[in-house]
């Protein structure tokens, strides 16, 4: 027997189906687990300063919605601010180097933190010493 | 004195040796040829072309000279092929080998490995088609996957009188896939695809790469258990690599006996592919499936990638599909080759090796699927 009809004698036409299927099920499988994984390495080396700062977040929101809203909304962001990033300076010790501390809080997933370091240098919080280095104002 | 000197004579190679003898002898010779002075997979041609010339030397049955007599130094050699121990031990040395950054980078690339193991699937077909058994057909498809180890393997459990012809036809599509592919690849895509960019690949932690051989093997030998020989090593060799505390560990098993065992396999696979067992019909059918199956994987992989463009949002270059075909790190080399034949700024290498490796896991893991399915 030759041919189609050789295939269909041997039920070549479902091992192939399935054994295309096993094929790229086990490969979609790997790649979508390897597409997270580094994701998860991140949150695993971060995740004594991502409950803290979990927790930082939960004390002021919860602080917030006691208080009015008022025009000085942006200090209490920055208030917010001060606590996330003095946990990090409290890490990396001082004096520090701003890309380290810029780099920290990327990795630990703050929002912003350009313009928040920005903000901190601007209202004297963060302070440069004369060596290229930066301390924390307590 | 004269009888003496007749018998002599009549029991050597040049008078027992037939036209069949010469045409395997030849081949071996082109084999030798194409490894030294072509530089086509020389690690694997060289071995192999000698291997034919030492098992079409005619001899005498009976003195334990032929590779397929039991109390022969070459058949106790081969044992190492038939029983499928040689495979496992040559894939713990390509994982030791193998960075696996590339894939790790950008996994969506594996895909690619994925879709160019239809060439496997649809070669099987083929092979049914024309009248082979089921377990001959499974060996016949392994080509598509263009790994040498995994079809080797495959086909001792499955086929072992077919070993020397689906490995030297394995063995050398893989040498030719500079000639094979290309052609495919310009057919397939246009010159604007054949144009196309790829992002930068983001940088690979270390502990990503030391994981990645422990989730790879429990994912993988867990959906295909009959995978377990080729991927365990694979993934053994890799973990030794990464761990780096085990550095001696992954430089013995990617020199020493990664080179042992290349050594003894193409020896052996030479030796065995014997004039009455390799010229017959059969084997020519073997090397046009053969051909087809490289083809077929070609083409699959460039299409699979034209379709993956539609759904992505940073298109990635169609040619890298053609690197789905296992036969590291050639298939890649090509997709750089023939990509910068465009545009000669144009470094496709790093982003084609991530299909190409997958592309082994991929073929692993199909021959475990045939394998079950036949057992």
């Amino acid at each position: 027997m030759l041919g189609l009809k050789a295939i269909s004698a041997q039920n070549g036409w479902e091992y192939a189906l399935l054994g295309v299927s096993i094929v790229f099920t086990g490969l979609v499988l790997l790649a979508l687990v390897l597409s997270q994984l580094h994701k998860l390495l991140r949150l695993w080396e971060n995740r004594s300063s991502i409950g803290q700062l979990v927790k930082e977040r939960w004390k002021s929101e919860s602080a917030v919605t006691d208080q009015e809203t008022t025009k000085s909304e942006p200090s209490s962001d920055l208030i917010e601010s001060r606590r996330q990033y003095q946990m990090l300076v409290e890490r990396i010790g001082e004096p520090f180097a701003l890309p380290r501390l810029l780099r920290l809080a990327e990795k630990s997933g703050l929002h912003r933190p350009h313009a928040t370091i920005n903000e901190l240098i601007q209202a004297d919080i963060i302070l440069p010493d004369d060596n290229g280095y930066y301390t924390w104002k307590p | 004195m004269e009888s003496l000197l007749l018998d002599f004579l009549s029991n050597t190679g040049y008078m027992m040796a037939d036209y069949r003898n010469v045409i395997m002898m030849i081949i071996g010779s082109v084999f030798i040829y194409l490894g030294i002075a072509k530089h086509y997979e020389p690690l694997l041609l060289v071995p192999i072309g000698f291997g034919i010339l030492m098992g079409n030397v005619p001899v005498f049955k009976g003195l334990g000279l032929s590779i397929y007599e039991d109390n022969s130094v070459l058949h106790y050699l081969y044992m190492g092929v038939k029983s499928g121990v040689y495979p496992p031990l040559i894939f713990m040395g390509i994982g030791a080998l193998t960075d696996f950054s590339t894939m790790l980078a950008r996994p969506v690339l594996m895909l690619l490995g994925a879709a160019a193991q239809m060439g496997v699937f649809i070669t099987f077909l083929g092979a049914l088609a024309l009248g082979f058994p089921l377990n001959e057909a499974a060996s016949i498809g392994i080509i598509g996957g263009a790994d040498g180890p995994t079809a080797i393997f495959l086909t001792a459990k499955l086929a072992p009188h077919l070993i020397g012809p689906i490995a030297v036809a394995a063995y050398s599509y893989m040498a030719l896939v500079p000639v094979i592919q290309p052609p495919i690849m310009k057919l397939l895509t246009t010159r604007k695809e054949r144009l196309i960019r790829m992002e930068d690949l983001r940088e690979v932690s270390k502990q990503e790469k030391m994981i990645f051989p422990i989730v790879g093997f429990l994912l993988c030998c867990m959906l295909a258990p009959a995978a377990l020989p080729l991927l365990g090593m694979l993934f053994a060799g890799n973990l030794l690599k990464e761990a780096t505390v085990t550095e001696r560990l992954a430089e013995a098993a990617r020199r020493p006996i990664l080179d042992s065992v290349t050594i003894l396999l193409g020896i052996t696979v030479g030796a065995s592919t014997q004039a009455d067992v390799f010229l017959t019909p059969r084997s020519v059918g073997i090397f046009v499936l053969g051909a087809c199956s490289f083809g077929v994987a070609t083409a699959t992989g460039v299409l699979f990638a034209k379709f993956m463009n539609l759904f992505l949002r940073h298109k990635i270059n169609p040619l890298i599909g053609a690197a789905g075909v296992s036969a590291v790190p050639d298939s890649a080399r090509v997709v750089q080759i023939v990509g910068q034949a465009e545009d000669p700024t144009n470094f496709l290498l790093m982003h084609a090796m991530a299909p190409n490796i997958s592309g082994v896991i991929g073929s692993a893991i199909a021959a475990g699927v045939l394998w079950s399915f036949m057992m």
